[in-house]
């Protein structure tokens, strides 16, 4: 009796307790659903362009001649202006000779028509020379896009390098927890043509000393940029005999 | 994103887990305050019986009420089934009169540890039951919490891009089957514990009430 009045009491007690749980699980808790977008930690490390100025110059170059070209029409117009000029003022005292004397037509005439084809010829041979220099020019300004395009090849292949240094620096790069937002460390890297790192100096500080270190050990840990020794000679002295690279922790929150 | 959505989306072995320990939650429950009650009651039955046993009332008259009692109200469980048992021992020993006393002392305590073993089944039915839940249950929700997550990773293999949008539901729906597991593990736990210590108490406490019963007998044979 008294055990089967317990027993159900403990049954009603039990499941109202469950009931009530379930009833709180699915009617009033609910988890808070505004997303909290978290970007992963990334580094980047990147690269200072030492000498910008050789990308201008073959830019600037096709300009000159152009300039000389205008010069030189301006002037050869000057001269045909002059020369127009000039017979003009013939034509009008041949005119005047026409009326005063017509039995010197016939010499006149004779030098007219010398006279016309000597300014035929001038003309003829200032057009030639005007022909020849606009080659001229054409071809050099040829050369210079070539020089251009072999610049921009050479910039693409620089590019991919630099990346390669870039992430290869990355990879080495361990922070100290003092590093921050804001932070900027620009070291110059010295390298040998076989890849080998020669030097590393800083040449801005971050202002805190354990960031400046943990750069510099990044490049030392480097040591070699094997992937170097495949880049044609001349591009290696021109930009990879020293690269400036600008340490910057651009995830970090604070 | 609501529990309700995560259940009825878990696969059908972690489904089952948690209905596993959704019943044995329940039933740890109904067994923990089924306990509780007895356990009360028991505590409550061996203290008034003591103040009876020991106000000075006729051995022979009480045992009187409580034959009385037990026939009207299908037997009390606790110490009063030992006293009864131990005192109707006695008097049929003594009535034989043959005995001595060494028979008599014997035969009473025999009887009187008979009755108090049966007590002590009484006070410990379903605590080892409470035991299992409280140490098995951990396990079951931890196997469907691993279960959940080997399938999620399972089709996270099988996903292109993966990110963690593509396995935070399935850890999510796994680790319920976890916390349903501590949901039931604990309260079973605690309670057993408690009612282990109660029922110890009270063993002892009947054991010394039967040894004291004892001595009173055996003072009663020698003064006869």
């Amino acid at each position: 009796m008294g055990s089967f009045l317990s027993y159900s009491v403990a049954v009603l007690v039990s499941l109202a307790l469950h009931l009530g749980l379930l009833a709180v699980l699915f009617v009033g808790w609910e988890p808070e659903t505004t997303r909290v977008m978290i970007q992963p930690q990334y580094i980047e490390a990147k690269l200072v362009e030492l000498a910008p100025k050789k990308v201008v110059q073959p830019k600037a170059k096709p300009k000159k001649p152009k300039t000389d070209s205008a010069k030189q029409k301006r002037e050869a117009k000057k001269r045909r202006d002059k020369l127009a000029a000039q017979k003009k003022a013939k034509d009008k005292k041949r005119e005047q000779e026409r009326l005063k004397a017509l039995s010197e037509k016939q010499r006149l005439e004779a030098l007219r028509l010398a006279e016309e084809q000597r300014l035929r010829d001038e003309q003829e041979a200032a057009r030639e020379a005007e022909r020849k220099r606009l080659e001229t020019e054409f071809a050099e300004a040829l050369a210079a896009e070539q020089a251009e395009i072999n610049a921009q090849e050479d910039e693409r292949v620089a590019n991919s390098y630099r990346q390669l240094i870039q992430q290869r620096l990355s990879e080495n790069w361990s922070r100290p927890p003092s590093a921050r937002l804001g932070m900027e460390t620009l070291i110059r890297i010295r390298l040998v043509p076989t890849g080998r790192i020669v030097g590393v100096n800083i040449l801005t500080s971050s202002g805190d000393t354990a960031f400046d270190r943990s750069v510099e050990q990044a490049a030392q840990k480097v040591e070699q940029f094997i992937e170097l020794q495949g880049m044609a000679p001349d591009l290696f002295e021109r930009k990879f005999r020293q690269v400036d690279v600008a340490f910057s922790p651009e995830d970090l929150r604070l | 994103m609501s529990i309700w959505h995560l259940i009825s989306n878990a696969s059908v072995l972690v489904q089952l887990v948690m209905g596993l320990l959704f019943v044995a939650s329940i039933m740890s429950w109904v067994m923990i305050v089924q306990r509780g009650i007895f356990l009360n009651a028991a505590q409550r039955g061996f203290r008034q019986f003591e103040d009876a046993f020991w106000s000075g009332v006729d051995l022979n008259k009480l045992y009187g009420e409580l034959t009385q009692e037990a026939k009207e109200h299908g037997g009390r469980d606790g110490v009063e089934n030992v006293f009864r048992a131990g005192f109707r021992e006695f008097n049929r020993l003594a009535q034989v009169g043959s005995a001595d006393s060494d028979t008599i002392m014997e035969g009473t305590d025999r009887a009187m540890r008979v009755a108090l073993s049966r007590e002590d089944e009484k006070l410990n039915i379903s605590l080892p039951f409470l035991a299992s839940v409280a140490s098995v249950s951990p396990y079951i929700g931890l196997f469907g919490t691993v279960w959940g997550i080997m399938n999620s990773f399972r089709g996270l293999a099988m996903v292109q891009q993966a990110t963690l949008a593509t396995v935070a539901p399935g850890i999510s729906e796994a680790l319920i089957a976890t916390a349903m597991g501590l949901f039931a593990a604990i309260p079973a736990l605690i309670a057993y514990n408690r009612y282990a210590a109660i029922v110890e108490t009270m063993n002892s406490s009947y054991e010394t009430f039967a040894e004291e019963f004892s001595s009173i007998l055996h003072r009663q044979i020698r003064a006869n």
